[in-house]
């Protein structure tokens, strides 16, 4: 009974933290409640005996991902003020698709749910089944080809994210002090030899 | 015990909560990219579950290889969004009136 | 193992010749990154020898039922490399005449056809998946290295957040799928749906299946789902809008095919309803909506859309000859855009590109030869005989009418002859109006002598229909 509390408050709190993510104005605020989303989603997984996710969406996407997100929302200085038009313009239209969207995929589950199609209990697995250790040879074996696939989108996202921040030639703009220093008279000032005019009478 | 309807009713709530969060946020590209998160999010906690209650390791490479698509496919939203914000001072996608949508 | 590694070695060179291709690219100093183009030009030229030596005529799975060697995949694998290397001929000259070349452009370019050919011949849900997004990621940056064009980084952005949606759907939709089968490879998924399953089953298939096609949809770019397909294809530069509206519907093909037919036939009829009201409003907004625009990229972006519809006429007809119909226009329709995007490029000089209709008037008067190429593109589009696209068009409408689907062919061709219009304002404008100005068209001989051929390629296609469509036929076979 126990684990049925824990799994209520844990995906009360993944609600909650979502809905934040959604709403709240400020990025920086709305990748807090990312964060807080994927550590009560982490706690779910746990009790569903997916330890070796659990434990990678905290290293990668907390500790990767989200810093990137906040790194990025820091670093390019965004102006807040026109972000909070429009908010409630479009907010009921969001609100009436998610309800559409839940009372149809509600209606899905209930149907599941009641009928007891899938309720039956799971018993846990044994404690020396290592979890991290059966995903890995799964990965390595069965699903080798995939697993090769997976390094080529990596290869690609490092190319394009390099290539396309990496700034050089003429889309720098900045100040080279070093160039400002040395310059010569000569570069600037041209001495020109004319004739002096007359003085017309 | 928890049951699989209740993980899997968790998981398309929060699928609703992204979809209503890419129509209500159309205008800031940040939290955008967040709500596809919370996507792939919910997509991982119907694979877990699945994998948890027929047990199958299928679903958990799968989530697993989603974790890493979702993470390169984050570098290179960033990667875009840097690009955009460069050029417009601005990630407000009303202001991007170029075209026309 | 050893005959595994055979069957991908295609794709297994492409890998390795693509990172090559990425070192080599350091060493390219000249401007226009010379070394980096021709090395990319010669690894597909080597990748299409290669299938042609390694594929199997047979049907064979490989890695754990995660690949699979088909006829289909073959052709379909020779058709986007092909595809891919005139693509990249036309955008090397558009990226030559109005910026420098960057060379990760093209290895990005290998990498986005590596994951089409990866799409081409999954046999699991997971491989589709990650083919899917090799492909999509390398197409979103490859239209945001463009740095300094606001619409390029803004038609990336779009592009990205409403493919990022698509995968989201897609997934969804592939999670259900698992989730009742337990599966992950399409073989078992259609044994599973074929061995009968009870009512709570079905509607947790079916419920998967509505997500399956809403991503399908989006990636296709059929209406409702249209939304993303005229802002990117406007505010892309030319050089990429190509490369998006020519191999990636083909991938788009595969991806259908492998999930819809190889998957989920048996869900035939839920399938149909939902492929047949995308397709005629894909037909009837794609048809209308072109008729008001003044870009020509943008025209010819509600045109793909309109073909869309029409391509998705042989999926439903349900049956391997209807396919085989898709399979041919979805192949026309590759090269038909090809040319028109091509054209653009042709007739654009350095800053400056030609994407208004009005940049098309007297064409005939400038350049007598090429206005007729355009000519025979653009009817082609429109589908008036003999030309290719007529044929496409004829085998999806002779298919639908086949399965008893008359209204739904009177539909369609209403829909062509109405869209007959705006492909036939662009010959008016041509033929029947005086040039703005009389400038001699600057563009090298190697680009007039391949969109020549890219012109005579439909023009002969269409006398001999019969060969391409054999070859489709003896794909889906």
């Amino acid at each position: 009974m126990i684990t049925q509390y824990i799994f209520y408050f844990f995906a009360a709190l993944l609600i909650i933290a979502a809905g934040m993510v959604v709403t709240v104005r400020n990025p920086v605020h709305a990748a807090l409640f990312l964060v807080l989303a994927f550590f009560s989603t982490s706690a779910v997984w746990l009790m569903l005996e997916a330890e070796f996710l659990a434990i990678v969406l905290i290293l990668v996407y907390v500790g990767a991902v989200m810093v990137l997100f906040l790194f990025v929302v820091m670093m390019l200085d965004i102006n807040l003020v026109p972000m909070r038009e429009g908010f409630a313009r479009f907010l009921p239209v969001g609100i009436i698709i998610a309800l559409l969207m839940a009372i149809a995929m509600g209606s899905v589950f209930t149907a599941i749910y009641f009928n007891g199609a899938h309720l039956d209990v799971v018993t846990p697995t044994a404690t020396d089944v290592n979890n991290s250790r059966e995903l890995g040879k799964l990965l390595f074996t069965e699903y080798l080809y995939p697993f090769e696939i997976a390094g080529a989108i990596l290869l690609v996202a490092i190319v394009a994210a390099i290539s396309l921040t990496l700034r050089t030639g003429r889309s720098k703009k900045t100040q080279d002090p070093s160039a400002q220093v040395s310059v010569k008279r000569a570069d600037r000032v041209r001495m020109v030899k004319m004739k002096s005019e007359k003085k017309s009478g | 015990m928890i049951t699989l309807g209740q993980v899997l009713i968790l998981a398309a709530i929060l699928f609703c909560i992204s979809v209503a969060g890419i129509f209500i946020n159309r205008k800031n590209v940040i939290i955008l990219l967040m709500c596809i998160e919370l996507m792939l999010l919910s997509v991982n906690m119907n694979f877990i579950a699945f994998s948890h209650f027929l047990h199958d390791m299928a679903g958990q490479i799968f989530v697993f290889f989603i974790l890493t698509v979702a993470a390169a496919e984050s570098a290179i939203g960033l990667a875009i969004l840097v690009v955009l914000f460069r050029n417009r001072n601005t990630i407000n996608v009303e202001e991007l009136g170029t075209l026309k949508g | 193992m050893l005959p595994q590694i055979q069957l991908v070695i295609p794709e297994l060179v492409l890998l390795c010749l693509a990172s090559i291709a990425l070192v080599l690219d350091t060493y390219s100093t000249s401007k226009n990154k010379v070394l980096t183009f021709r090395f990319v030009q010669i690894s597909l030229l080597i990748v299409i020898a290669l299938i042609f030596v390694v594929s199997p005529d047979t049907q064979e799975y490989a890695f754990n039922n995660h690949f699979i060697s088909d006829p289909m995949s073959v052709v379909l694998k020779l058709v986007i490399c092909i595809i891919s290397l005139v693509v990249f001929f036309y955008s090397y000259e558009y990226l030559k005449e109005h910026e420098n070349v960057k060379g990760e452009y093209f290895v990005l370019g290998l990498f986005a056809v590596l994951g089409m050919m990866i799409m081409s011949s999954a046999a699991s849900l997971l491989t589709i998946y990650l083919g899917l997004e090799l492909l999509s990621l390398s197409l979103y940056s490859m239209i945001a290295m463009h740095k300094d064009s606001l619409t390029a980084s803004e038609a990336a952005m779009k592009y990205f957040v409403l493919g990022a949606l698509a995968s989201g759907m897609l997934l969804y939709g592939i999670s259900m799928l698992y989730g009742v089968t337990g599966v992950l490879d399409l073989q078992g998924i259609s044994s599973f749906a074929n061995a009968g399953v009870d009512a709570d089953m079905n509607i947790m298939l079916v419920f998967g299946l509505v997500f399956i096609v809403v991503g399908i949809a989006f990636k296709l770019g059929a209406v409702p789902f249209h939304m993303w397909v005229p802002d990117i294809y406007e505010g892309s530069p030319t050089a990429v809008t190509l490369f998006i509206s020519t191999a990636p519907k083909i991938a788009a093909f595969a991806m259908t095919i492998r999930l819809l037919s190889d998957g989920l036939q048996d869900l035939l009829s839920d399938w149909q309803g939902m492929l047949i009201i995308l397709s005629l409003l894909s037909m009837a907004v794609g048809n209308i909506i072109a008729i008001s625009q003044t870009n020509i990229k943008r025209m010819l972006a509600y045109s793909t859309i309109a073909h869309v519809g029409f391509f998705l006429l042989g999926i439903i007809s349900g049956t391997a000859s209807g396919y085989a119909g898709s399979m041919f226009y979805i192949i026309v329709y590759a090269i038909m855009s090809m040319g028109s995007f091509g054209m653009i490029i042709f007739l654009g000089k350095k800053g400056y590109e030609a994407d208004q209709l009005d940049d098309f008037k007297g064409l005939a008067k400038r350049s007598p030869w090429y206005a007729f190429i355009m000519l025979i593109l653009m009817f082609s589009m429109a589908g008036i005989p003999p030309l290719i696209g007529f044929w496409a068009k004829w085998f999806v409408i002779k298919e639908v009418v086949a399965m008893g689907y008359v209204w739904l062919a009177a539909v369609a061709v209403v829909f062509s002859v109405i869209g007959a219009f705006y492909y036939l304002r662009i010959i008016k404008l041509m033929y029947f109006d005086e040039p703005d100005e009389m400038l001699a068209i600057k563009a090298s001989r190697e680009l007039r002598l391949v969109l020549s051929v890219n012109g005579m390629v439909i023009l002969i296609l269409g006398f001999i229909p019969g060969a391409l469509m054999a070859l489709c036929l003896s794909a889906l076979s």
